[in-house]
Protein backbone atom coordinates (compact mmCIF):
# COMPACT_ATOMS: atom_id res chain seq x y z
CA UNK A 1 0.00 0.00 0.00
CA UNK A 2 0.90 3.62 -0.35
CA UNK A 3 1.53 3.95 3.37
CA UNK A 4 4.27 1.42 3.39
CA UNK A 5 6.17 3.05 0.60
CA UNK A 6 6.17 6.42 2.26
CA UNK A 7 6.96 5.06 5.68
CA UNK A 8 10.04 3.48 4.21
CA UNK A 9 10.97 6.71 2.55
CA UNK A 10 10.59 8.58 5.79
CA UNK A 11 12.71 6.14 7.67
CA UNK A 12 15.47 6.47 5.16
CA UNK A 13 15.56 10.23 5.40
CA UNK A 14 15.34 10.07 9.17
CA UNK A 15 18.38 7.86 9.41
CA UNK A 16 20.51 9.68 6.92
CA UNK A 17 19.66 13.33 6.53
CA UNK A 18 23.10 13.69 4.96
CA UNK A 19 21.90 11.89 1.87
CA UNK A 20 19.81 14.94 1.11
CA UNK A 21 22.80 17.22 1.37
CA UNK A 22 24.57 15.21 -1.28
CA UNK A 23 21.61 15.71 -3.56
CA UNK A 24 21.85 19.44 -3.09
CA UNK A 25 25.49 20.39 -2.59
CA UNK A 26 24.81 24.04 -1.79
CA UNK A 27 23.29 23.05 1.54
CA UNK A 28 25.51 23.40 4.54
CA UNK A 29 25.07 21.00 7.42
CA UNK A 30 22.63 22.60 9.83
CA UNK A 31 24.18 24.12 12.91
CA UNK A 32 23.27 21.82 15.74
CA UNK A 33 21.13 23.29 18.47
CA UNK A 34 20.60 26.60 16.75
CA UNK A 35 17.29 25.89 15.13
CA UNK A 36 14.67 23.50 16.32
CA UNK A 37 14.94 20.76 13.74
CA UNK A 38 11.61 19.67 12.54
CA UNK A 39 11.66 16.82 10.14
CA UNK A 40 8.14 16.10 9.11
CA UNK A 41 8.65 12.47 9.70
CA UNK A 42 7.53 10.87 12.82
CA UNK A 43 6.36 7.40 13.46
CA UNK A 44 3.79 5.87 15.74
CA UNK A 45 6.19 5.43 18.63
CA UNK A 46 7.47 8.98 18.40
CA UNK A 47 3.90 10.23 18.31
CA UNK A 48 2.95 8.29 21.42
CA UNK A 49 6.04 9.29 23.39
CA UNK A 50 6.27 12.82 22.03
CA UNK A 51 2.62 13.38 22.82
CA UNK A 52 3.06 12.11 26.35
CA UNK A 53 5.97 14.48 26.91
CA UNK A 54 3.83 17.50 26.11
CA UNK A 55 1.92 17.08 29.33
CA UNK A 56 1.72 20.84 29.48
CA UNK A 57 -0.58 20.74 26.45
CA UNK A 58 -2.75 17.72 27.18
CA UNK A 59 -2.90 18.55 30.84
CA UNK A 60 -4.20 21.97 29.94
CA UNK A 61 -6.61 20.79 27.24
CA UNK A 62 -8.10 18.26 29.64
CA UNK A 63 -8.32 20.63 32.56
CA UNK A 64 -9.86 23.46 30.55
CA UNK A 65 -12.48 21.10 29.16
CA UNK A 66 -13.55 20.19 32.70
CA UNK A 67 -13.75 23.86 33.56
CA UNK A 68 -15.67 24.64 30.42
CA UNK A 69 -18.24 21.99 31.19
CA UNK A 70 -18.96 23.39 34.59
CA UNK A 71 -18.46 27.02 33.75
CA UNK A 72 -20.40 29.41 35.95
CA UNK A 73 -21.45 26.63 38.29
CA UNK A 74 -20.47 27.03 41.92
CA UNK A 75 -19.42 23.50 42.75
CA UNK A 76 -18.15 22.51 39.29
CA UNK A 77 -17.32 18.86 38.70
CA UNK A 78 -18.90 17.97 42.02
CA UNK A 79 -22.19 18.15 40.15
CA UNK A 80 -21.18 14.94 38.46
CA UNK A 81 -20.43 13.56 41.90
CA UNK A 82 -23.79 14.67 43.27
CA UNK A 83 -25.81 13.08 40.50
CA UNK A 84 -23.67 10.00 40.95
CA UNK A 85 -24.38 10.03 44.70
CA UNK A 86 -28.10 10.38 44.13
CA UNK A 87 -28.07 7.41 41.78
CA UNK A 88 -26.01 5.26 44.12
CA UNK A 89 -28.22 6.14 47.06
CA UNK A 90 -31.40 5.27 45.21
CA UNK A 91 -30.23 2.12 43.52
CA UNK A 92 -28.26 1.07 46.58
CA UNK A 93 -31.50 0.78 48.53
CA UNK A 94 -33.18 -1.22 45.76
CA UNK A 95 -30.22 -3.42 44.93
CA UNK A 96 -29.45 -4.35 48.50
CA UNK A 97 -33.00 -5.67 48.72
CA UNK A 98 -32.92 -7.37 45.34
CA UNK A 99 -29.79 -9.38 45.95
CA UNK A 100 -30.32 -9.72 49.70
CA UNK A 101 -27.11 -7.91 50.50
CA UNK A 102 -26.41 -5.88 53.61
CA UNK A 103 -26.42 -2.19 52.72
CA UNK A 104 -23.02 -1.78 54.38
CA UNK A 105 -21.34 -4.04 51.82
CA UNK A 106 -23.55 -3.45 48.81
CA UNK A 107 -23.36 0.31 48.82
CA UNK A 108 -19.52 0.54 48.68
CA UNK A 109 -19.50 -2.26 46.08
CA UNK A 110 -22.02 -0.45 43.90
CA UNK A 111 -20.30 2.91 44.34
CA UNK A 112 -16.83 1.64 43.49
CA UNK A 113 -18.02 -0.31 40.45
CA UNK A 114 -20.24 2.47 39.17
CA UNK A 115 -17.50 5.05 39.61
CA UNK A 116 -15.07 3.04 37.48
CA UNK A 117 -17.80 2.25 35.00
CA UNK A 118 -18.71 5.92 34.60
CA UNK A 119 -15.11 6.68 33.74
CA UNK A 120 -14.73 3.77 31.32
CA UNK A 121 -18.01 4.44 29.54
CA UNK A 122 -17.26 8.15 29.23
CA UNK A 123 -13.86 7.37 27.74
CA UNK A 124 -15.25 4.78 25.34
CA UNK A 125 -18.05 7.09 24.21
CA UNK A 126 -15.82 10.10 23.76
CA UNK A 127 -13.22 8.03 21.92
CA UNK A 128 -15.66 7.85 19.04
CA UNK A 129 -15.63 11.60 18.51
CA UNK A 130 -12.04 12.21 19.55
CA UNK A 131 -10.61 12.96 16.12
CA UNK A 132 -13.87 13.87 14.41
CA UNK A 133 -14.26 17.14 16.25
CA UNK A 134 -10.60 17.99 16.67
CA UNK A 135 -9.91 19.65 13.36
CA UNK A 136 -9.51 23.04 15.00
CA UNK A 137 -6.60 21.66 16.97
CA UNK A 138 -4.57 19.81 14.38
CA UNK A 139 -5.68 21.59 11.21
CA UNK A 140 -2.81 24.05 11.27
CA UNK A 141 0.30 22.59 12.76
CA UNK A 142 1.85 19.19 13.06
CA UNK A 143 0.87 17.75 16.39
CA UNK A 144 1.10 14.35 17.93
CA UNK A 145 -2.31 12.80 17.70
CA UNK A 146 -1.76 10.87 20.90
CA UNK A 147 -1.94 14.18 22.76
CA UNK A 148 -5.68 14.30 22.20
CA UNK A 149 -5.99 10.82 23.66
CA UNK A 150 -4.10 11.79 26.78
CA UNK A 151 -6.10 15.00 27.14
CA UNK A 152 -9.38 13.15 27.01
CA UNK A 153 -8.34 10.45 29.46
CA UNK A 154 -6.87 13.03 31.79
CA UNK A 155 -10.14 14.94 31.79
CA UNK A 156 -12.05 11.82 32.78
CA UNK A 157 -9.51 11.05 35.49
CA UNK A 158 -10.18 14.49 36.95
CA UNK A 159 -13.89 13.70 37.19
CA UNK A 160 -13.00 10.28 38.61
CA UNK A 161 -10.92 11.95 41.29
CA UNK A 162 -13.96 13.92 42.40
CA UNK A 163 -16.09 10.79 42.57
CA UNK A 164 -13.51 8.86 44.53
CA UNK A 165 -13.74 11.40 47.34
CA UNK A 166 -17.41 10.53 47.62
CA UNK A 167 -16.54 6.84 47.63
CA UNK A 168 -14.09 7.23 50.49
CA UNK A 169 -16.60 9.23 52.51
CA UNK A 170 -19.16 6.51 51.93
CA UNK A 171 -16.75 3.74 52.83
CA UNK A 172 -15.78 5.42 56.08
CA UNK A 173 -19.44 5.87 56.89
CA UNK A 174 -20.72 2.38 56.09
CA UNK A 175 -17.84 -0.04 56.51
CA UNK A 176 -14.75 1.59 58.00
CA UNK A 177 -13.46 -1.88 58.85
CA UNK A 178 -12.67 -2.46 55.17
CA UNK A 179 -10.01 0.24 55.11
CA UNK A 180 -6.71 -1.64 54.96
CA UNK A 181 -3.38 -1.72 53.08
CA UNK A 182 -4.91 -3.81 50.29
CA UNK A 183 -6.37 -0.57 49.03
CA UNK A 184 -2.95 0.41 47.73
CA UNK A 185 -3.38 -2.28 45.07
CA UNK A 186 -5.90 0.05 43.45
CA UNK A 187 -2.99 2.17 42.21
CA UNK A 188 -1.34 -0.47 39.98
CA UNK A 189 -4.85 -1.57 39.02
CA UNK A 190 -5.67 1.94 37.93
CA UNK A 191 -2.46 2.13 35.90
CA UNK A 192 -3.41 -1.00 34.00
CA UNK A 193 -6.89 0.41 33.41
CA UNK A 194 -5.40 3.65 32.07
CA UNK A 195 -3.03 1.76 29.78
CA UNK A 196 -6.01 -0.07 28.37
CA UNK A 197 -7.96 3.15 28.01
CA UNK A 198 -5.16 4.67 25.92
CA UNK A 199 -5.05 1.95 23.33
CA UNK A 200 -8.83 1.59 23.18
CA UNK A 201 -9.28 5.32 22.71
CA UNK A 202 -6.66 5.52 20.00
CA UNK A 203 -8.04 2.54 18.14
CA UNK A 204 -11.69 3.55 18.43
CA UNK A 205 -10.81 7.16 17.66
CA UNK A 206 -9.22 6.20 14.35
CA UNK A 207 -11.87 3.64 13.53
CA UNK A 208 -14.77 6.02 14.19
CA UNK A 209 -13.08 8.77 12.24
CA UNK A 210 -12.91 6.59 9.19
CA UNK A 211 -16.22 4.83 9.64
CA UNK A 212 -18.68 7.29 11.05
CA UNK A 213 -21.32 4.64 11.79
CA UNK A 214 -19.15 3.18 14.50
CA UNK A 215 -19.89 5.93 17.00
CA UNK A 216 -23.54 5.03 17.13
CA UNK A 217 -22.70 1.36 17.32
CA UNK A 218 -20.31 1.86 20.20
CA UNK A 219 -22.72 3.89 22.28
CA UNK A 220 -25.36 1.19 21.98
CA UNK A 221 -22.86 -1.52 22.88
CA UNK A 222 -21.77 0.47 25.94
CA UNK A 223 -25.35 0.63 27.19
CA UNK A 224 -25.62 -3.12 27.03
CA UNK A 225 -22.26 -3.58 28.74
CA UNK A 226 -23.55 -1.77 31.80
CA UNK A 227 -26.11 -4.49 32.36
CA UNK A 228 -24.07 -7.56 31.52
CA UNK A 229 -21.12 -6.45 33.64
CA UNK A 230 -21.40 -7.04 37.38
CA UNK A 231 -21.74 -3.47 38.55
CA UNK A 232 -25.34 -3.39 39.71
CA UNK A 233 -25.20 -6.97 40.81
CA UNK A 234 -22.54 -8.95 42.67
CA UNK A 235 -20.57 -11.30 40.37
CA UNK A 236 -21.04 -14.12 42.87
CA UNK A 237 -24.67 -14.43 41.78
CA UNK A 238 -23.60 -15.89 38.44
CA UNK A 239 -20.38 -17.69 39.31
CA UNK A 240 -20.86 -21.42 39.24
CA UNK A 241 -24.06 -21.19 37.24
CA UNK A 242 -24.31 -21.88 33.52
CA UNK A 243 -24.25 -18.13 32.93
CA UNK A 244 -20.93 -17.77 34.72
CA UNK A 245 -19.20 -17.06 31.44
CA UNK A 246 -20.94 -13.66 31.31
CA UNK A 247 -18.71 -12.69 34.18
CA UNK A 248 -15.55 -14.69 33.57
CA UNK A 249 -15.26 -13.85 29.87
CA UNK A 250 -16.18 -10.21 30.29
CA UNK A 251 -13.06 -8.08 29.80
CA UNK A 252 -14.72 -5.10 31.43
CA UNK A 253 -15.40 -7.15 34.54
CA UNK A 254 -11.71 -7.94 35.00
CA UNK A 255 -10.68 -4.35 34.39
CA UNK A 256 -13.17 -3.14 36.97
CA UNK A 257 -12.18 -5.86 39.42
CA UNK A 258 -8.51 -4.90 39.62
CA UNK A 259 -9.55 -1.49 40.89
CA UNK A 260 -12.79 -2.26 42.69
CA UNK A 261 -11.58 -5.13 44.88
CA UNK A 262 -8.66 -3.16 46.30
CA UNK A 263 -10.93 -0.18 46.93
CA UNK A 264 -13.11 -2.49 49.00
CA UNK A 265 -10.05 -3.66 50.89
CA UNK A 266 -9.82 -7.02 49.11
CA UNK A 267 -7.22 -8.61 46.87
CA UNK A 268 -8.40 -9.16 43.28
CA UNK A 269 -8.37 -12.68 41.86
CA UNK A 270 -5.20 -13.54 39.97
CA UNK A 271 -7.27 -14.33 36.89
CA UNK A 272 -8.46 -10.73 36.75
CA UNK A 273 -4.87 -9.51 36.67
CA UNK A 274 -4.01 -12.06 34.03
CA UNK A 275 -6.97 -11.09 31.89
CA UNK A 276 -6.23 -7.38 32.25
CA UNK A 277 -2.56 -7.78 31.39
CA UNK A 278 -3.36 -10.03 28.46
CA UNK A 279 -5.77 -7.40 27.20
CA UNK A 280 -3.12 -4.74 27.60
CA UNK A 281 -0.59 -6.74 25.61
CA UNK A 282 -2.91 -7.76 22.80
CA UNK A 283 -4.63 -4.39 22.60
CA UNK A 284 -1.41 -2.44 22.46
CA UNK A 285 0.07 -4.71 19.83
CA UNK A 286 -2.92 -4.32 17.55
CA UNK A 287 -3.24 -0.60 18.18
CA UNK A 288 0.44 0.01 17.59
CA UNK A 289 0.36 -1.64 14.20
CA UNK A 290 -2.87 0.05 13.19
CA UNK A 291 -1.56 3.40 14.38
CA UNK A 292 1.72 2.88 12.57
CA UNK A 293 -0.02 2.11 9.33
CA UNK A 294 -2.77 4.70 9.45
CA UNK A 295 -1.52 7.56 11.63
CA UNK A 296 -0.83 9.81 8.70
CA UNK A 297 -4.24 9.07 7.23
CA UNK A 298 -5.93 10.67 10.23
CA UNK A 299 -5.58 14.14 8.73
CA UNK A 300 -7.05 12.90 5.48
CA UNK A 301 -9.98 11.20 7.13
CA UNK A 302 -10.88 14.17 9.29
CA UNK B 1 20.21 27.29 8.61
CA UNK B 2 16.55 27.17 7.83
CA UNK B 3 15.38 25.20 4.87
CA UNK B 4 12.52 23.39 3.29
CA UNK B 5 12.94 20.53 0.89
CA UNK B 6 10.12 18.77 -0.88
CA UNK B 7 11.01 15.78 -2.97
CA UNK B 8 8.49 14.46 -5.45
CA UNK B 9 5.62 15.20 -3.10
CA UNK B 10 2.14 14.00 -3.93
CA UNK B 11 -1.02 14.38 -1.91
CA UNK B 12 -4.12 12.39 -2.74
CA UNK B 13 -7.33 13.08 -0.92
CA UNK B 14 -9.69 10.18 -0.76
CA UNK B 15 -13.25 11.39 -1.03
CA UNK B 16 -15.56 9.28 1.03
CA UNK B 17 -18.66 11.45 0.92
CA UNK B 18 -21.57 9.15 0.26
CA UNK B 19 -19.72 5.94 0.84
CA UNK B 20 -17.96 6.84 4.02
CA UNK B 21 -19.79 4.27 6.05
CA UNK B 22 -18.54 0.88 7.05
CA UNK B 23 -21.55 -0.77 5.49
CA UNK B 24 -20.74 0.52 2.05
CA UNK B 25 -17.11 -0.45 2.38
CA UNK B 26 -18.12 -3.94 3.31
CA UNK B 27 -20.45 -3.99 0.35
CA UNK B 28 -17.69 -2.75 -1.88
CA UNK B 29 -15.43 -5.49 -0.70
CA UNK B 30 -17.94 -8.12 -1.57
CA UNK B 31 -19.25 -6.55 -4.73
CA UNK B 32 -15.83 -5.37 -5.84
CA UNK B 33 -15.94 -1.65 -6.30
CA UNK B 34 -19.18 0.14 -6.87
CA UNK B 35 -17.78 3.53 -7.50
CA UNK B 36 -14.59 3.56 -9.43
CA UNK B 37 -12.79 6.69 -10.31
CA UNK B 38 -9.27 5.75 -9.45
CA UNK B 39 -7.56 3.60 -6.88
CA UNK B 40 -5.76 0.34 -6.60
CA UNK B 41 -6.93 -3.14 -7.35
CA UNK B 42 -8.00 -3.78 -3.77
CA UNK B 43 -10.36 -0.93 -3.29
CA UNK B 44 -11.53 1.52 -5.88
CA UNK B 45 -12.47 4.95 -4.68
CA UNK B 46 -12.66 8.55 -5.74
CA UNK B 47 -9.38 10.30 -5.24
CA UNK B 48 -8.49 13.91 -5.73
CA UNK B 49 -4.84 14.45 -6.53
CA UNK B 50 -4.22 17.75 -4.80
CA UNK B 51 -0.47 17.72 -5.34
CA UNK B 52 1.60 15.79 -7.83
CA UNK B 53 5.36 15.54 -8.24
CA UNK B 54 6.13 18.69 -6.33
CA UNK B 55 9.84 19.49 -6.12
CA UNK B 56 10.78 22.49 -4.05
CA UNK B 57 13.80 23.72 -2.19
CA UNK B 58 13.79 26.87 -0.11
CA UNK B 59 16.67 28.32 1.87
CA UNK B 60 17.35 31.27 4.14
CA UNK B 61 16.05 34.50 2.69
CA UNK B 62 13.61 32.94 0.27
CA UNK B 63 10.22 34.59 0.14
CA UNK B 64 8.11 32.46 -2.09
CA UNK B 65 4.81 33.55 -3.54
CA UNK B 66 2.47 30.79 -4.62
CA UNK B 67 0.24 31.80 -7.47
CA UNK B 68 -2.31 29.91 -9.46
CA UNK B 69 -6.03 29.52 -9.95
CA UNK B 70 -8.35 28.25 -7.25
CA UNK B 71 -7.82 24.58 -6.62
CA UNK B 72 -4.29 24.58 -7.97
CA UNK B 73 -2.99 23.17 -4.68
CA UNK B 74 -1.58 26.29 -3.02
CA UNK B 75 -3.27 25.78 0.34
CA UNK B 76 -2.56 22.07 0.30
CA UNK B 77 1.11 22.75 -0.35
CA UNK B 78 1.19 25.15 2.60
CA UNK B 79 -0.40 22.54 4.80
CA UNK B 80 2.04 19.90 3.68
CA UNK B 81 4.91 22.18 4.65
CA UNK B 82 3.15 22.92 7.94
CA UNK B 83 2.97 19.18 8.56
CA UNK B 84 -0.80 18.93 8.74
CA UNK B 85 -0.80 16.46 5.88
CA UNK B 86 1.95 13.96 5.51
CA UNK B 87 2.34 13.44 1.78
CA UNK B 88 0.99 10.24 0.33
CA UNK B 89 4.11 10.04 -1.78
CA UNK B 90 7.54 11.63 -1.62
CA UNK B 91 9.11 13.31 1.37
CA UNK B 92 9.30 16.60 3.13
CA UNK B 93 12.16 17.97 5.15
CA UNK B 94 11.64 21.10 7.15
CA UNK B 95 14.42 22.55 9.24
CA UNK B 96 13.17 25.38 11.41
CA UNK B 97 10.20 26.40 13.46
CA UNK B 98 7.04 26.79 11.45
CA UNK B 99 4.54 29.53 12.07
CA UNK B 100 1.36 28.93 10.12
CA UNK B 101 -0.82 31.98 9.64
CA UNK B 102 -3.89 30.34 8.24
CA UNK B 103 -7.40 31.17 9.37
CA UNK B 104 -8.30 30.95 13.04
CA UNK B 105 -6.12 30.19 16.01
CA UNK B 106 -5.63 26.50 16.64
CA UNK B 107 -7.60 25.31 19.62
CA UNK B 108 -9.61 28.49 20.00
CA UNK B 109 -12.41 27.92 22.49
CA UNK B 110 -15.23 30.43 22.72
CA UNK B 111 -15.83 29.67 26.39
CA UNK B 112 -12.24 30.34 27.42
CA UNK B 113 -10.94 33.82 28.09
CA UNK B 114 -8.59 35.64 25.77
CA UNK B 115 -5.67 34.94 28.09
CA UNK B 116 -6.50 31.25 28.32
CA UNK B 117 -6.69 31.00 24.55
CA UNK B 118 -3.36 32.78 24.17
CA UNK B 119 -1.69 30.14 26.33
CA UNK B 120 -3.46 27.20 24.67
CA UNK B 121 -2.64 28.38 21.16
CA UNK B 122 0.92 29.20 22.12
CA UNK B 123 1.41 25.69 23.47
CA UNK B 124 -0.10 24.19 20.34
CA UNK B 125 2.29 26.30 18.29
CA UNK B 126 5.09 24.57 20.15
CA UNK B 127 6.05 27.28 22.61
CA UNK B 128 6.72 26.63 26.25
CA UNK B 129 4.62 28.17 28.98
CA UNK B 130 7.47 30.50 29.85
CA UNK B 131 7.92 31.71 26.28
CA UNK B 132 4.22 32.46 26.07
CA UNK B 133 4.21 34.40 29.34
CA UNK B 134 7.00 36.55 27.99
CA UNK B 135 4.97 37.32 24.87
CA UNK B 136 1.82 38.34 26.72
CA UNK B 137 2.71 42.03 27.20
CA UNK B 138 3.41 42.28 23.49
CA UNK B 139 0.11 40.59 22.64
CA UNK B 140 -1.75 42.83 25.09
CA UNK B 141 -0.22 45.96 23.62
CA UNK B 142 -0.72 45.02 20.02
CA UNK B 143 -4.22 43.55 20.17
CA UNK B 144 -5.52 46.51 22.20
CA UNK B 145 -8.20 44.25 23.56
CA UNK B 146 -7.44 45.43 27.10
CA UNK B 147 -9.92 44.13 29.66
CA UNK B 148 -11.57 41.97 27.01
CA UNK B 149 -8.63 39.59 27.29
CA UNK B 150 -10.00 38.51 30.66
CA UNK B 151 -13.42 37.77 29.20
CA UNK B 152 -14.56 34.66 27.33
CA UNK B 153 -13.88 34.86 23.63
CA UNK B 154 -17.58 34.36 22.87
CA UNK B 155 -18.10 37.96 23.95
CA UNK B 156 -15.76 39.17 21.21
CA UNK B 157 -16.83 40.55 17.87
CA UNK B 158 -15.53 38.82 14.76
CA UNK B 159 -13.00 41.61 14.28
CA UNK B 160 -11.78 41.25 17.85
CA UNK B 161 -11.26 37.52 17.43
CA UNK B 162 -9.13 38.07 14.36
CA UNK B 163 -7.18 40.76 16.23
CA UNK B 164 -6.45 38.31 19.00
CA UNK B 165 -5.41 35.64 16.52
CA UNK B 166 -3.23 38.02 14.60
CA UNK B 167 -1.57 39.34 17.73
CA UNK B 168 -0.78 35.82 18.92
CA UNK B 169 0.59 34.34 15.72
CA UNK B 170 2.65 37.42 14.97
CA UNK B 171 4.16 37.37 18.45
CA UNK B 172 5.87 34.06 17.72
CA UNK B 173 9.48 34.31 16.60
CA UNK B 174 9.21 32.90 13.12
CA UNK B 175 11.76 30.84 11.23
CA UNK B 176 9.38 29.77 8.53
CA UNK B 177 6.29 31.78 7.93
CA UNK B 178 3.40 30.20 6.06
CA UNK B 179 0.57 32.44 4.98
CA UNK B 180 -2.65 31.73 3.16
CA UNK B 181 -4.19 34.72 1.40
CA UNK B 182 -2.71 37.20 3.83
CA UNK B 183 -4.65 37.96 6.94
CA UNK B 184 -7.60 40.24 7.33
CA UNK B 185 -7.59 41.88 10.70
CA UNK B 186 -10.13 44.23 12.19
CA UNK B 187 -10.99 47.80 11.38
CA UNK B 188 -9.12 50.23 9.15
CA UNK B 189 -6.80 51.57 11.84
CA UNK B 190 -5.94 48.10 13.03
CA UNK B 191 -5.46 46.86 9.48
CA UNK B 192 -2.78 49.47 8.97
CA UNK B 193 -0.94 48.48 12.14
CA UNK B 194 -1.38 44.85 11.17
CA UNK B 195 0.20 45.44 7.80
CA UNK B 196 3.15 47.10 9.49
CA UNK B 197 3.58 44.31 11.99
CA UNK B 198 3.26 41.76 9.25
CA UNK B 199 6.01 43.46 7.36
CA UNK B 200 8.32 43.29 10.39
CA UNK B 201 7.40 39.68 10.91
CA UNK B 202 8.22 38.77 7.34
CA UNK B 203 11.46 40.66 7.72
CA UNK B 204 12.43 38.65 10.81
CA UNK B 205 11.55 35.30 9.27
CA UNK B 206 14.10 33.24 7.40
CA UNK B 207 11.73 31.73 4.90
CA UNK B 208 8.26 32.81 3.93
CA UNK B 209 5.74 31.08 1.75
CA UNK B 210 2.68 33.10 0.81
CA UNK B 211 -0.29 31.95 -1.21
CA UNK B 212 -2.19 34.90 -2.60
CA UNK B 213 -4.15 36.33 -5.48
CA UNK B 214 -3.15 39.90 -4.71
CA UNK B 215 -0.36 40.94 -7.06
CA UNK B 216 0.68 43.98 -5.03
CA UNK B 217 1.08 41.92 -1.89
CA UNK B 218 3.08 39.28 -3.74
CA UNK B 219 5.32 41.81 -5.45
CA UNK B 220 6.00 43.74 -2.24
CA UNK B 221 6.76 40.75 -0.02
CA UNK B 222 8.13 37.98 -2.23
CA UNK B 223 11.36 37.57 -4.16
CA UNK B 224 10.48 34.24 -5.70
CA UNK B 225 7.37 32.89 -7.23
CA UNK B 226 5.97 29.49 -8.04
CA UNK B 227 3.15 29.04 -10.47
CA UNK B 228 0.86 26.18 -9.65
CA UNK B 229 -1.67 24.45 -11.80
CA UNK B 230 -3.63 21.29 -11.16
CA UNK B 231 -1.47 20.22 -8.27
CA UNK B 232 1.85 20.75 -9.96
CA UNK B 233 4.45 23.47 -9.74
CA UNK B 234 4.62 24.59 -13.33
CA UNK B 235 7.28 27.25 -13.04
CA UNK B 236 9.59 28.76 -10.42
CA UNK B 237 11.38 32.08 -10.86
CA UNK B 238 11.46 35.72 -9.86
CA UNK B 239 8.02 36.75 -8.64
CA UNK B 240 7.51 39.41 -11.34
CA UNK B 241 8.18 36.90 -14.12
CA UNK B 242 5.93 34.31 -12.55
CA UNK B 243 3.08 36.78 -12.25
CA UNK B 244 3.58 37.78 -15.86
CA UNK B 245 3.43 34.15 -16.87
CA UNK B 246 0.33 33.61 -14.74
CA UNK B 247 -1.55 36.49 -16.29
CA UNK B 248 -0.40 35.71 -19.81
Amino acid sequence: MIEFATTLCHEVSEMSPSSISTNSPQLEPPAAGENPRQFLLTNAGADLVGGLKRYDIWGRLGWLEVRRRYQRTVIGPFWATISFAIFVGAFGAVGAGLWHQPVGTFLPFLTAGMMIWLMLSAILTEAGTLFVGANNIFGQTRLNYSMLVYAMIWRNLIVFAHNILFFFALLLLFSPSDVNPNMLLAIPGMLVVILNCVWTTLLLGMFCLRFRDMQQFISSVIQVCLFVTPIFWPPEILTGTERGFIVSLNPLYHLIEIVRRPLLGQIPAMVSYEAALLMTAIGWTITYFVFRSFRKRIAYWA
Amino acid sequence: MTRIILEDVAVDFPIYGAHRSLRKTLVEHTVGGLISQSGNRLRKRIIISALRGVQLELNDGDRLGLVGPNGAGKSTLLRVIAGVYEPTHGRVLVDGRITPLFDALPGLYAEDTGYQNIVTSGLLFGMSRKQIESKIPDIEAFSELNEYLSLPVRTYSAGMISRLGFAVVTAIEPDILLMDEGISAGDARFAERAAQRMHQLIHRSSIMVLASHVDDLLLSTCNKGALMSEGRIVAVGPIADILKQYHA
